[in-house]
């Protein structure tokens, strides 16, 4: 009896030796596969929070929004629009290969080349022209440098001719069932040992997770998401994302929703993960609310309206039905017609349909609204134009300034969507780590999941 | 044979309907999200749960008979959905051994697809009253044993689509994504092509159960 209680003790003391350095991972949840790590290719949100893991872009953001140095420690921007960058010496990929102007060149062209490229980066690097000189890179665009900058805070350089390579603060691989990033030397110095995602998209498997203590931080059903386990804290943060109605029937029916989303809403349908919207755009971006421009008395318009939206969200069909009711008070017979997430996808970029709405996530800087504007814009669902359009654009150096002021007067006039709701993220966070909430979630920023630590 | 010939025809052509479906099924994602890896991990522990589930149900019929798909036990055990099994594995797991693994996924699948496909044989199991029954228990066992080798062809063909991806609650619960999460996921991403390689996959094990079957006229 003695040497198996002995080996038994052995067994139970390694175990509790090893425990507090397995708890140094944190166990983290996704609700879509987000598909292979892939840098050209890989455009989803899931595969941003994987690729701003694994990747560094030459610029990133802070968690307030701020343009800060990632693999380009400098830049200038010239008056020619080309903007030259400083790349960093001690950025290196997993192999040991040091981060070279090469690589950002291979990146850019593979992304404007490759039919397969991510929609969202080409987009930001339309009309750009790519080089070297000197051993650092340059990017020529049409687009002001202040915009470009920003949006190239979401193209993070993958190592030349492997689109699966970033030299990101965290090591990737995957694992049967799980995405495990671990850390590595870099320059941003994570601080936490790694992070393990596991596929878990039922809300209420999340919860369980959380409260069994096999996930470090998740976002609760809505229902259950203000008691939080006594082992995790609760932390709000306002989100650059909305749900946006768009009109192919004018600005009338919008400016009926504009009276009806003020009190169609009850506070325990919207919890604290939403609230009504002020304006027309999202004011976490900087914008101040603006109302819709004209007579702010419903017009005449049609006695029934049909709305499609993405059916399989609960709390979202809670909320239009009571947005159905106050329409009623006021005698229009709103349809509600849920659709399949790809079905309405393809509704909207036909333009079929009435009023369509649906949950949209902003890139972190304001020139993210002008998906709505412009012509190729991936949400001008209702081909909106204006021939000022073109003048204001290139006034658009800065955030801020006085052409954002006028931009959105003139689209205030008759726009082609309305944001019915602001959504907040509502996570529960294991007591013991150390998170910096941002409008752009936890991962997103720079330093992101690099700045996190365990208290001891 | 021009009946057997007859049927695999039509069958067959259920299936290049399906692939036509899978081929022009409508809309779009709103980005363009990558397909998911296929996930090969879970291609052992599937065909163990399947050889578990071939097994076990017709055994479990076999000894029973024809008077099971008439229990009341067996129509409680099979009323609930998947996802409550899986919701109550996910709530009696001790937190101490962490997430579910494999094998609770195993576990769930087993309770929650065993009943209803015992209850699937021993339903298309012939009567047994006054014969065999008169002629003794060996005679009885004996026919039910010619009745479900005759039957487990064609169980097989007709339940193996849905076993492969009927699994998408109990894999979302548990968090282990496996074959059906991995259809589902091409279907939202309209991965039209992967579509297609499920359904050619699925339509060769069935006719490669055609091919073993002989019709008896």
């Amino acid at each position: 009896m003695r040497h198996p209680l002995q080996a038994l003790y052995l067994v139970v003391t390694v175990l509790f030796t090893f425990a507090p350095l397995s708890a140094q991972m944190v166990e983290e949840s996704l609700a879509q596969d987000p598909g292979p790590l892939d840098f050209i290719r890989g455009d989803s949100y899931e595969q941003w929070i994987l690729q701003s893991l694994a990747g560094d872009a030459l610029v990133g953001l802070s968690a307030e929004g701020r343009l800060v140095p990632r693999l380009a420690d400098r830049w200038e921007a010239q008056a020619d629009g080309t903007v030259r960058f400083h790349l960093r010496s001690d950025a290196r990929y997993p192999d040991g290969r040091r981060v070279r102007a090469e690589d950002v060149v291979w990146t850019v062209r593979q992304l404007l080349q490759q039919p397969q490229a991510s929609p969202t980066k080409r987009a930001v690097l339309e009309g750009a022209t790519v080089g070297s000189d000197g051993g650092q890179p340059w990017i020529r665009s049409p687009r002001p440098p202040g915009r470009l900058l920003m949006e190239l805070a979401r193209v993070p350089i993958a190592q030349a001719g492997h689109p699966e390579g970033g030299s990101g603060p965290f090591a990737f691989r995957k694992e049967p069932g799980a995405w495990v990033f671990t850390r590595r030397e870099h320059f941003l110095r994570p601080r936490i040992d790694g992070i393990r995602f596991r596929l878990l998209p039922d809300p209420g498997g999340v919860a369980t997770a959380l409260e069994k203590g096999w996930l470090s931080l998740g976002a609760p059903a809505t229902r259950r998401q203000a008691q939080p386990p006594p082992t995790h804290r609760l932390v709000i943060q306002p989100m650059h994302a909305q749900l946006v109605v768009w009109s192919r029937l004018g600005a009338g029916p919008l400016r009926q929703l504009e009276q009806w989303r003020k009190d169609a809403f009850p506070p325990h349908l919207l919890g604290q993960n939403a609230r009504p919207s002020r304006g027309l755009w999202p004011e976490t971006l900087g914008f101040r609310p603006r109302a819709i421009a004209g007579n702010p008395a419903p017009d005449p318009g049609p006695a029934m309206l049909r709305l499609l939206y993405g059916a399989g969200e609960a709390s979202l069909e809670k909320l239009l039905l009571a947005l159905r009711e106050r329409a009623r008070r006021d005698g229009i017979d709103l349809q509600l017609r849920p659709l399949e997430q790809g079905l309405l996808a393809e509704r909207l970029q036909k333009g079929d349909f009435q009023l369509a709405c649906s949950m949209v996530v902003f890139e972190p800087h304001p020139w993210a609204v002008l998906e709505y504007l412009e012509p190729q814009g991936p949400m001008n669902f209702t081909g909106w134009g204006h021939p000022r359009l073109a003048d204001l654009l290139v006034r658009l150096r800065q955030p801020g300034g006085p052409a954002w002021g006028d931009l959105q007067d003139l689209w205030a006039r008759e726009p082609a969507a309305l944001p019915l709701l602001d959504f907040q993220s509502v996570i529960w966070v294991d007591r013991r780590l150390q998170v910096e909430p941002s409008p752009m979630g936890l991962y997103l920023p720079t330093p992101g999941a690099a700045g996190w630590r365990w208290r001891l | 044979m021009a009946a057997v010939r007859k049927w695999t025809g039509l069958g067959l052509g259920v299936w290049a309907l399906g692939l036509a479906l899978a081929l022009s099924l409508p809309g779009a994602p709103w980005k363009q999200p990558r397909p998911p890896l296929f996930p090969w991990e879970m291609l052992g522990p599937t065909v163990l749960a399947l050889v578990a589930l071939a097994l076990l149900a017709p055994l479990l019929a076999w000894r029973t008979g024809p008077a099971l798909a008439r229990r009341r036990v067996l129509a409680l055990l099979e009323a609930p959905p998947d996802l409550l099994w899986g919701a109550l594995v996910l709530a009696l797991w001790p937190p101490t051994w962490g997430p579910p693994g494999v094998g609770a996924w195993l576990l769930a699948f087993l309770a929650a697809a065993l009943p209803g496909e015992t209850r699937w044989l021993a339903q298309a199991l012939p009567g047994e009253w006054p014969f065999p029954q008169a002629w003794g228990g060996a005679a009885v066992r004996r026919v039910r044993q010619l009745s479900l080798t005759r039957l487990w062809g064609r169980w097989l063909a007709a339940r193996l689509p849905v076993w492969l991806t009927a699994t998408l609650v109990l894999e979302q619960v548990l968090g282990r994504p496996g074959f059906g999460t991995d259809w589902m996921t091409r279907v939202v991403v309209r991965d039209r092509t992967g579509l297609c390689l499920w359904v050619l996959a699925l339509a060769l094990l069935w006719s490669l159960n055609q091919g073993a079957e002989e019709e008896v006229p």
